[in-house]
């Protein structure tokens, strides 16, 4: 049996577990190509139009993958931490699928709730009784997986450049190249080094988000104003990039919620969509490098 | 001593010619249309013709065309467009504190302290309130552009049109049309509307303090003007060379380039009589399936653009 992953939104995070786990259990695992224009607009056809562009590539990749397996893991992550919940939109994104591409494989819906490995656990054994009978080899795989997670470390963290800048926003914004430019890149042309949240440790990123009057419950608003608002306080970075989808519900409020927390800080927001030409990314780039460097004027 | 600045924008191309004291001698302004190569070559026609043999010591490139601008004429300096603004506004006074710049499809606000940019934002993807839906709008009502803002000076009572989007402006001035309501007091209100959204959102949290400049394009529109100084409670400075000011900025930072290196890579005026052609076609290299554009200048190829890994970019500048 062939599995198909889907290389958009949280694959990026969570696919050493995922690609692991089918593996360990025996199955061919075939994953869709890196976001191109073909993929955007085969998303942009199937998906709803007031979706963000990250939703759109998603089913862009499940629509270029879903005739090469017989079966389609859709991750309906609802949960990476305990009490913390992902977007709204994965909540209902097997949904979003099945409705708008035809003759879909089957697939895998089963909702994921990883705050504990417990409750993670029981997500590993209901799929894995579809595919095999073994319990002793759905656990081996599941503990595999996660020890694959955790030797896998994303994200940037290049201070070694004259200048750098936060990267914050939405792991899919932050690593598909397609979805971003290739921002990374741009800066580092630039002479701009770049760090993520990814390399700030959670009990500091904990510790920034207890000022707010309010706990928030989604971990994307919790990790990104945790992290813009720590490398502002202790200085760490020389401004603050925040990408964006255009439409984002959780955005809106976040980068209010960071501006208001860095005050005169130099901090710049992306807003991505479908644009393919890079001019209006580039100017917005150069300008922030520009001010930073305060070199030219 | 020449210097040459030239401001490749959606909607304009602009040229100024800067003597040694960078004073404007020369400013040209030529619909875009489209065509960023013609316009150039259309402003080199007339500069040659006027100047027919100076020499220009430096060159500089700005607006979103600035990269096919700087292939084409050997520019110095290819700067974005808020630098060269705030280069511009500041050469003519250092006390500038705020540039509001809406030109044809971007609008920024630029904060100035102390001779530096301390703070700028631009209008997100969308392009609502910029130059280009004024002009769709004043083509719509057969207004000239020119005289949109006599209209909105005339009028005494603005209607209130919806203005955070310009798909949405539009339906609530045809509404407001169709009920009755004069030109003058719509055009009014689409002033009030369009300042409303650029300081909610362009400007949002930013503090604007006088000196403040308005350039670009849409500078020449007094109803935008006076909706600004009516919303801000003090004056705003439209300065004598507005619509130029990119090209200004883009010019001095050309000379200061080109002053560093001790020469220039500018191309001459000539250009007016090469023959450009341009095709582009879809790179299969790989799945990114780029749409490359490669420019050729009689018959031979100067650039290529529109790729993300460079390689042709890169390959033509080898050449």
């Amino acid at each position: 049996m062939i599995v198909g992953i889907p290389k958009g939104l949280l694959y990026y995070k969570y696919y050493p577990f995922f690609m692991t786990f089918f593996k360990e259990l025996g199955l061919e695992v075939v994953i869709s190509p890196d976001t191109n224009k073909g993929i955007l607009d085969e998303g942009v056809k199937y998906c709803v139009d007031d979706a963000c562009l990250p939703l759109k590539i998603f089913h862009g990749h499940v629509a270029v993958l879903k005739d090469k397996c017989d079966i389609i893991l859709i991750p309906r992550i609802m949960q990476v931490r305990n009490r913390e919940y992902i977007c709204p939109k994965f909540c209902g994104l097997p949904e979003m699928i099945q409705n708008s591409i035809p003759q879909m494989p089957r697939i895998i819906d089963k909702p994921i709730y990883a705050g504990t490995r417990k409750k993670l656990y029981s997500w590993a054994k209901d799929i894995g009784r579809l595919i095999t009978k073994d319990k002793s080899k759905i656990k081996r795989a599941f503990n595999f997986a996660l020890i694959e997670q955790d030797k896998y470390k994303p994200g940037y963290n290049d201070n070694n450049q004259g200048l750098t800048v936060a990267l914050v926003g939405h792991p899919y914004n932050i690593f598909d190249k397609y979805i971003n430019k290739n921002i990374v890149q741009k800066l580092n042309k630039l002479g701009v080094g770049v760090i993520t949240e990814e390399f700030i440790e959670e009990t500091l990123i904990d510790e920034e988000v207890k000022g707010l009057y309010k706990r928030p419950f989604w971990t994307f608003a919790r990790n990104s104003y945790g992290f813009a608002a720590n490398v502002y306080r202790e200085k760490r970075v020389n401004g603050i990039i925040y990408i964006s989808s255009f439409a984002c519900g959780i955005d809106s409020v976040v980068i209010e919620l960071i501006k208001e927390r860095i005050g005169n800080f130099p901090f710049m927001t992306l807003k991505i969509d479908e644009h393919t030409g890079e001019a209006g990314l580039d100017t917005r780039v150069e300008a922030f490098v520009d001010m930073l460097g305060r070199g030219v004027i | 001593m020449y210097y040459l600045g030239v401001d490749v924008g959606s909607v304009s191309t602009n040229l100024v010619l800067l003597d040694k004291n960078n004073s404007v001698v020369e400013k040209i302004y030529i619909r875009t249309k489209g065509s960023p190569i013609k316009a150039v070559q259309e402003g080199f026609k007339i500069l040659r013709d006027k100047y027919d043999n100076i020499k220009v010591y430096g060159a500089g490139a700005t607006g979103s065309g600035r990269h096919i601008a700087a292939t084409l004429i050997g520019a110095d300096a290819v700067k974005n467009e808020i630098t060269s603004h705030a280069v511009a506004a500041l050469e003519i006074d250092r006390e500038v504190k705020t540039i509001i710049e809406i030109g044809g499809q971007d609008s920024k606000i630029i904060i100035l302290r102390n001779g530096v940019v301390s703070d700028f934002a631009m209008n997100t993807v969308c392009a609502a309130g910029t130059g280009s839906f004024l002009d769709r709008q004043a083509e719509r009502l057969d207004i000239p552009i020119e005289e949109f803002g006599d209209y909105a000076l005339n009028s005494n009572i603005a209607v209130r049109i919806a203005g955070r989007c310009a798909v949405f402006a539009e339906s609530d001035m045809i509404h407001k049309q169709q009920l009755g309501y004069n030109k003058a007091d719509i055009i009014k209100g689409l002033c009030d509307a369009l300042v409303r959204n650029y300081l909610n959102n362009v400007g949002k949290g930013k503090e604007i303090l006088p000196k403040v400049f308005f350039q670009g394009g849409v500078a020449a529109n007094k109803g935008i003007k006076t909706a600004f100084e009516r919303a801000l409670g003090f004056e705003v400075i439209v300065p004598k060379d507005y619509n130029v000011m990119g090209a200004i900025g883009a010019a001095i930072l050309g000379r200061e380039i080109a002053e560093k290196e001790g020469k220039t890579n500018f191309k001459g005026l000539d250009l007016a009589s090469s023959i450009f052609e341009s095709n582009s076609f879809e790179c299969t290299d790989c799945s990114n399936r780029c749409e490359v554009v490669k420019l050729h200048e009689n018959n031979r190829s100067i650039g290529c653009f529109g790729d993300r890994c460079g390689k042709w970019s890169n390959r033509v500048k080898a050449i």
